[in-house]
């Protein structure tokens, strides 16, 4: 895919998320993604059977592939708080990570299956990654900043998976503005820029 | 690549408002236009614009190498002298840049041809990255628009990535500054401030009027705080010619875009790629006026002031009779003369030049802007793009 997975504007408040998108990790491999069946059936490109199956599909493959562990601070420690959910598999109580989503193969004709998607592990969110997925364990920072009374706003959200093979998958993005203490020195001048711009009347752009 | 007639969404007003686009009328004059759209081919988009716009880069680059050892070559640039040494050193540090538009004649047939690169002071971002992305969605979701459809447009993901990249240690703080009085600059300067925000930058803006220069040598906003990263939405060779040229060496301060980025938004860039490359597919013939290998043009050609912004002073020329023209401040440095593109797309009297954007000199996203004249200007109209499935 060529354009962005999601937009977030933190001025205006609004998130937008491409209705689908390929995962670009091998770019001859398009896939779709949905976060839920409903979004898989309000999204149009399967029909509602055609998700029903891939959402099944991949609530199957998590049980059978996704990582198991016998308590649940040890999967928190890989997928986070709340990233994991129990599980009786054959007989037995593990924790295992939610199911986030699931992808399958574009125009594959439905022959392959549909691939559970699960919360990013540590792995997957890098040291001063923005992703909030990525900050649970850090508190959220957001805050104004200074300038003009520019009151630039701060909080938006994002999309980071990993796969059952431990695989990260990311949609950019997310954070907020954060203060900082800054120290001052005497002013000595000011206006030396835009002498051009007032001059000629012009546009100082293209 | 076809121009396709779309119904406008029949809220779009309040639906590109609700995005903060507050320019999409300029003067009274639609400037956002959805009632048509260009449609590429993904081969279209990824062999004639995205392939050469990486392939162009890098020739730049090479240009910058070749121009900053060369005193001849600053001078024909009519870059000041004295801001010869700080240019290199922000070339031979390695400042990273955020964003360049490189404007392309393309009309589906033929390799594309570079018309210039804005590659200091573009704007038409935000329309880019956000407007037109929101109505190819809106587009599949009305069912205008094929499913499946495509952009090529991964701008905001990829300056949010930049912005994080510009400075080490990241995140860092950054002021960004424009001039006062103009939506356009403003509007362009916010969104990359809200970019910068995702970024997790400490960020701050002042009007380019309200910098300051502390005793210490450093340069200040309006409420004195210093400047250590500025993205500023201003040409540089005015910078160079204002009272704080002469503070820029000692300020301290990493600017975005980088000055050295002065060298490539000068038309005579034009010349010089083309005398590194003679018979480029993607270059027109482009000589410095005065240059006895201009009688090797075609007839029709286009004479463009080596500092010139929104097709300011630009003259269309065939056989030496004006055919078109836009007025403007430039011009006293000298001039370039272009070959005039033959592959400009046409239809019904209408123009379009394909804007190529690079986001730390990676080509990720497309704009067109339509004007009823052959030289773009600043009258000009936004149109969207599809790539189809």
């Amino acid at each position: 895919m060529k354009r962005s997975t999601q937009i977030g504007l933190a001025a205006a408040g609004v998130l937008l998320v491409a209705t689908a998108w390929s995962l670009t990790g091998d770019d001859s491999d398009e896939s779709l993604v949905y976060n839920s069946l409903g979004e898989c059936q309000s999204g149009g490109q399967l029909s509602l059977q055609q998700c029903e199956t891939a959402f099944s599909e991949a609530t199957a493959a998590r049980l059978q592939d996704a990582p198991k562990y016998r308590s649940q601070g040890e999967c928190e420690a890989q997928y986070g708080a709340n990233g994991c959910s129990t599980a009786n598999i054959g007989g037995a109580q593990f924790f295992i990570p939610a199911l986030a989503g699931f992808m399958l193969a574009r125009g594959l004709s439905g022959s392959a299956q549909a691939q559970p998607l699960l919360p990013p592990t540590t792995a997957a969110c890098p040291p001063g990654s923005p992703q909030p997925e990525c900050q649970q364990a850090r508190s959220s920072s957001s805050g104004s900043s200074g300038g003009s009374g520019s009151p630039y706003g701060s909080s938006s959200r994002s999309r980071a998976y990993s796969t059952t093979s431990g695989r990260g998958l990311t949609a950019a993005f997310a954070g907020g503005a954060r203060s900082a203490s800054v120290r001052t020195s005497s002013v000595s001048s000011r206006g030396g820029f835009g002498s051009i711009a007032r001059s000629f009347s012009s546009h100082s752009s293209s | 690549m076809r121009r396709v007639a779309i119904a406008p969404r029949p809220d779009w007003i309040q639906q590109v408002e609700r995005l903060g686009f507050a320019f999409h009328t300029i003067d009274g004059e639609t400037y956002w236009d959805e009632s048509a759209a260009f449609a590429f081919t993904l081969e279209e988009i990824e062999r004639d614009i995205e392939a050469p716009s990486e392939v162009i880069e890098q020739l730049c680059f090479a240009f910058i190498e070749k121009a900053l050892a060369s005193e001849q070559i600053l001078t024909q640039l009519a870059i000041p002298a004295q801001h010869w040494d700080y240019i290199r050193d922000s070339w031979q540090r390695g400042e990273r840049n955020l964003y360049g538009r490189l404007d392309l004649a393309y009309d589906g047939r033929g390799p594309a041809k570079v018309l210039e690169y804005n590659a200091d002071t573009p704007t038409a971002l935000f329309e880019s990255s956000v407007v037109q992305w929101d109505w190819l969605e809106q587009g599949m979701a009305r069912g205008v628009l094929p499913r499946g459809a495509d952009q090529f447009n991964s701008l905001h993901e990829r300056l949010i990535a930049a912005f994080q990249g510009l400075r080490e240690p990241s995140p860092y703080r950054l002021h960004l500054t424009c001039v006062e009085g103009s939506a356009e600059d403003k509007g362009t300067v916010d969104y990359l401030a809200d970019c910068a925000i995702q970024a997790e930058l400490d960020v701050r803006f002042s009007y380019i009027e309200e910098i300051g220069l502390l005793a210490d040598g450093r340069f200040c906003d309006g409420a004195n705080q210093p400047i250590e990263t500025l993205f500023k939405l201003y040409p540089w060779e005015w910078m160079f010619r204002e009272q704080y040229g002469a503070a820029l060496a000692g300020s301290r301060c990493q600017f975005i875009e980088p000055p050295w980025k002065a060298l490539l938004s000068n038309k005579g860039l034009l010349a010089y790629l083309w005398e590194m490359e003679p018979g480029h597919p993607n270059l027109l013939p482009a000589f410095f006026e005065g240059d006895p290998r201009c009688a090797t043009l075609a007839a029709r050609h286009v004479r463009k002031p080596l500092y010139s912004r929104e097709g300011a002073n630009v003259t269309l020329l065939e056989r030496g009779k004006v055919l078109d023209s836009d007025d403007g401040p430039y011009g006293a440095e000298g001039y370039v003369l272009q070959d005039a593109a033959t592959n400009l797309f046409s239809e019904d009297g209408k123009y379009a030049v394909l804007g190529s954007w690079l986001v730390a000199s990676q080509p990720c996203g497309l704009c067109l802007r339509e004007d009823a004249s052959p030289i773009t200007k600043n009258t000009s109209r936004f149109l969207p793009h599809f790539i189809e499935p």
